[in-house]
């Protein structure tokens, strides 16, 4: 597969603050890449410079082979563009709006292909206005769809929404992966980018800081994982049983938090600990690492905060 | 040219879809004028040859021009723009040239339509008797249009955002009524402010189609009213060029 995308030490400066500085990544054809970071850390700049909506300080991108910043209507055509906050006439119905979209390129699929893809068929003579959220935005994805494009852009697709209508975004999203479109996203929620992309970049303060697919980011970030449980009575000599445990946190009414790589050696130790002991576990439950937790390990911060 | 019919012609769909917006630009300036008629009736007013509907109908006709070229043209384009919607479209191939050229169609229509409408019952309803040159009387009134459209578009550059639009348009749309010589001759004003007020363009037009309308006026009487509405557009369009903003 090759590179659809290719963005190069793009750059873009507000005053004294540097939004972006110096990104480099390259998106294959069929993938969907994430770009995961938290509020501020130059996301939707990032985005929107290889929209064409902003114009980078430096630096250079490459879509489909086309220089996007010397021929800006070549890409408009094999672009789709859904925004973070995007509007289109109040009054407009939801088939009449995606019939307009689709004249003003030089290619354009049915409206009603459209509309089933983003499952509004039932909506098609709704106005706008009487839309939900959720329904909105799967409009602007549709809007976003109507030239079939090479590539599709999703800027926080599912920030305000509720967990239904995220997920309705997401079954969405993951039809169009099957069909091999290429989508770029950025998002803040770390199941977003952990369901739905094949490589995520992890942005933070401008700067992209670490690539790869969600698993081996958190393969590779090395982190442990947390092991929580509760006994009814207070267990003994835990730190002389389990000498290999880095941390062991004892909060109140008897509850541990073991931070282990060897896990299921750890379950062993605890419940054989418990049995020997004669008291009975109440709760156990083992935490997998997530994207937050490799977000932390590299920056010491929170995504969302 | 088939997008700019499309966009033209959905640009006017979703304004009949706005009932109110569509009753108000329509039914106010009628309902003004067949106020005024019952009002006056066949008086006049001292020292005026035509009666003062006569006088009026001419003066309305430009009100309701200036509702739609200067408030709904401003308004409805500040509106749209803070919505994001011109972000959006920016994204696709569609030409900005377009965008503006449908809205000042759509807004050109409604200003005939209006005038059609009131014309009608000016000469049903009050026997308002129009003699003067039809096709100078459009023109005029093309320039006109024009005009008030381009001060609706100046304000948008001037404009940040639309809580500010409403007093701003307010502002401008009562000082060319009120100066303007729809309602009452600019004579009446006080000496300076009338002198000024005679270079409003909504003076300009009026007292235009109230001599095309009644006095027999021809190109040779009026131009020099078209000319001032021409500097109009023209100091307009500099504002445009260099405070318009798509965002």
């Amino acid at each position: 597969m090759y590179n659809i995308i290719e963005v190069k030490n793009l750059t873009k400066q507000y005053g004294d603050t540097v939004a972006v500085n110096g990104i480099s990544f390259g998106v294959e054809k069929g993938e969907v890449f994430g770009i995961l970071g938290p509020n501020g850390a130059g996301k939707t700049t990032t985005l929107e410079m290889i929209e064409g909506l902003r114009k980078p300080d430096g630096g250079s991108i490459f879509i489909n082979g086309i220089d996007a910043l010397k021929e800006a209507d070549r890409i408009k055509e094999i672009i789709g563009v859904q925004l973070q906050a995007t509007s289109i006439y109040d009054d407009i119905r939801v088939n009449e709006a995606v019939a307009l979209f689709g004249s003003y390129y030089k290619k354009s699929i049915a409206s009603r292909q459209v509309l089933a893809e983003v499952s509004l068929i039932d909506k098609s003579h709704s106005r706008v206005n009487a839309l939900s959220g959720g329904q909105k935005q799967r409009l602007n994805i549709g809007l976003a769809l109507v030239n079939d494009p090479e590539v599709l852009f999703l800027d926080e697709p599912t920030t305000g929404l509720d967990p239904q209508a995220r997920h309705n975004i997401w079954s969405i999203v993951e039809r169009l992966r099957d069909r091999s479109k290429t989508i770029i996203l950025t998002t803040h929620y770390i199941e977003e980018a952990e369901q739905l992309c094949g490589r995520v970049a992890i942005i933070d303060r401008g700067k992209i800081i670490a690539v790869n697919s969600p698993g081996d980011l958190i393969n590779n970030a090395g982190l442990d994982t947390s092991i929580e449980f509760s006994t009814a009575q207070e267990l003994n000599g835990l730190s002389q049983n389990l000498p290999e445990i880095r941390k062991i946190a004892n909060g109140a009414t008897n509850k541990y938090t073991i931070n282990t790589k060897a896990v299921s050696r750890v379950l062993r130790d605890i419940t054989n600990l418990c049995y020997e002991n004669n008291v009975e576990l109440e709760n156990i439950s083992v935490r997998k690492t997530t994207l937050e937790d490799v977000f932390l390990a590299m920056t010491g911060r929170k995504l969302r905060e | 040219m088939a997008i700019l019919l499309r966009q033209t012609f959905i640009e006017i769909k979703l304004f009949l879809r706005r009932r109110s917006e569509l009753l108000w630009t329509l039914a106010f300036p009628i309902m003004l004028m067949v106020l005024f008629g019952l009002i006056y009736g066949d008086s006049r007013w001292t020292g005026m040859d035509m009666r003062s509907v006569d006088y009026l109908l001419p003066g309305i006709i430009v009100m309701g021009a200036m509702m739609t070229g200067i408030i709904r043209t401003s308004i409805g384009f500040v509106g749209e723009r803070e919505k994001g919607i011109y972000r959006r479209l920016s994204l696709t191939p569609l030409k900005k040239q377009i965008i503006i050229c449908s809205q000042l169609i759509q807004h050109y229509l409604v200003i005939i339509v209006q005038t059609v409408l009131l014309m009608i019952v000016g000469v049903m309803a009050f026997k308002i008797d129009i003699t003067g040159n039809q096709l100078l009387f459009w023109i005029t009134l093309s320039v006109g249009a024009l005009c008030f459209m381009s001060i609706g578009f100046a304000l948008t550059g001037l404009i940040k955002t639309v809580r500010s639009a409403t007093p701003i348009n307010q502002m401008a749309y009562f000082i060319l009524m009120f100066l303007g010589g729809l309602f009452f001759p600019n004579s009446m004003l006080p000496k300076v402010v009338g002198h000024i007020a005679n270079y409003l363009p909504s003076t300009q037009v009026s007292d235009a189609l109230r001599a095309i309308m009644y006095q027999g006026a021809g190109f040779g009487d009026i131009w020099q009213h078209l000319l001032v509405m021409v500097g109009w557009i023209a100091g307009c369009l500099i504002i445009s060029i260099k405070f318009f903003r798509w965002e």
